[in-house]
């Protein structure tokens, strides 16, 4: 075990780091790190204001859409307690939608994914309410359409949960 | 957050010239060796706070600073391959027995000239002091491998030495 080699290293272990990095690298880690510095508010101002305009677009689009399906059965003509509720979901919907989306851009596969899942879901809510006008129990169609909600907004849930481990093992990996 | 800049220009002087060092052995050229360099450093202070105070900054710059080199090796499309199936018994020879006069800057320069492979198993281990456990789990090899990529790295620079103190004569 006791190998000359080995030992010989141990006390000679300094005269092993003799090379020198050149004397500009310090400038070029500088210069990197101030670009950086100034950078990062920048990306941080242009984050929010993307995240405003996505946030006045849908309540555009909602106002505008709501506005074109007023003639159709709404669930609050059916029952005002599922409408509420409905509305309560679809809000926080579109809020774990949207957070869904920012980590998007690192998991582009993982989204794509969930999407199709999600997509699937809302699909079903529209045929339900197609549905809603002409059937002749509205209730139970009403209580499915909640129920889709429902269902939508646990699957975010779980899907915030796996990107966010995912986030994580990615980052912890990155060392 | 980012601490000041003297203050990291401190831990630059402090560490640049170790790490340079560990870079070059692993990669064997010094631009890349710069490049690593100042990428390792780069990630260190922007992600100090992840910095976890288990280790010494110094380890942890050292982890970033091999992590590092050795995606830039894999990149040159270097496998740090399997010899597992191969399993003749190294024999566990020792440098006891040879004539050659150890001198530090030769056993340095015969490092340079070993193939990849070998070269980091042997720096790793010999110089930045990692037990074959450890570079199994840096390399994403067995440690079987490890010890025997160790073997031979030993018995080429032996070789290698040799020569030169042939030449020398």
């Amino acid at each position: 075990m006791n190998n000359r080699l080995e030992t010989f290293v141990k006390e000679n272990r300094k005269a092993f780091d003799v090379m020198e990095p050149s004397a500009g690298l310090w400038a070029k880690i500088e210069q990197e790190l101030d670009n950086k510095k100034k950078k990062k508010p920048v990306k941080l101002y242009l984050w929010m204001s993307a995240a405003a305009a996505i946030v006045v677009v849908f309540g555009l689009a909602w106002l505008y859409v709501g506005k074109l399906q007023n003639k159709d059965l709404e669930i609050a003509d059916v029952s005002a307690s599922y409408a509420k509720k409905d509305v309560h979901f679809a809000g926080l919907i579109t809020e774990k939608r949207d957070s869904l989306a920012i980590f998007a851009a690192a998991n582009p596969e993982l989204y794509k994914k969930f999407t199709a899942d999600l997509k699937k879901l809302d699909e079903d809510y529209e045929r339900l309410k197609t549905e809603l006008p002409s059937s002749p129990n509205q209730t139970f169609v009403v209580k499915a359409m909640v129920k889709n909600r429902e269902i939508q907004l646990q699957l975010l849930k779980q899907q915030l949960l796996i990107i966010n481990q995912v986030d994580d093992y990615k980052r912890v990996n990155q060392i | 957050m980012q601490g000041s800049r003297a203050a990291q220009f401190e831990l630059y002087k402090l560490y640049a010239k170790a790490m340079y060092n560990v870079a070059l052995r692993i990669l064997n050229y010094e631009e890349e060796a710069e490049d690593v360099l100042q990428e390792a450093f780069l990630d260190a202070f922007t992600r100090i706070v992840d910095f976890r105070q288990e280790t010494t900054f110094g380890l942890w710059l050292k982890q970033i600073v091999i992590n590092k080199s050795i995606n830039y090796l894999r990149k040159r499309k270097m496998e740090f391959v399997s010899t597992d199936e191969i399993s003749e018994v190294p024999d566990e020879d020792s440098f006891d027995d040879y004539e050659v006069q150890l001198q530090a800057e030769e056993i340095r320069t015969a490092i340079t000239q070993l193939p990849d492979g070998y070269r980091v198993v042997l720096s790793l281990y010999l110089l930045e002091g990692y037990d074959h456990e450890e570079i199994a789990h840096i390399l994403k090899i067995s440690e079987n491998t490890s010890r025997t990529q160790y073997m031979r790295a030993k018995k080429k620079l032996k070789s290698i030495l040799e020569q030169k103190g042939m030449r020398d004569e």
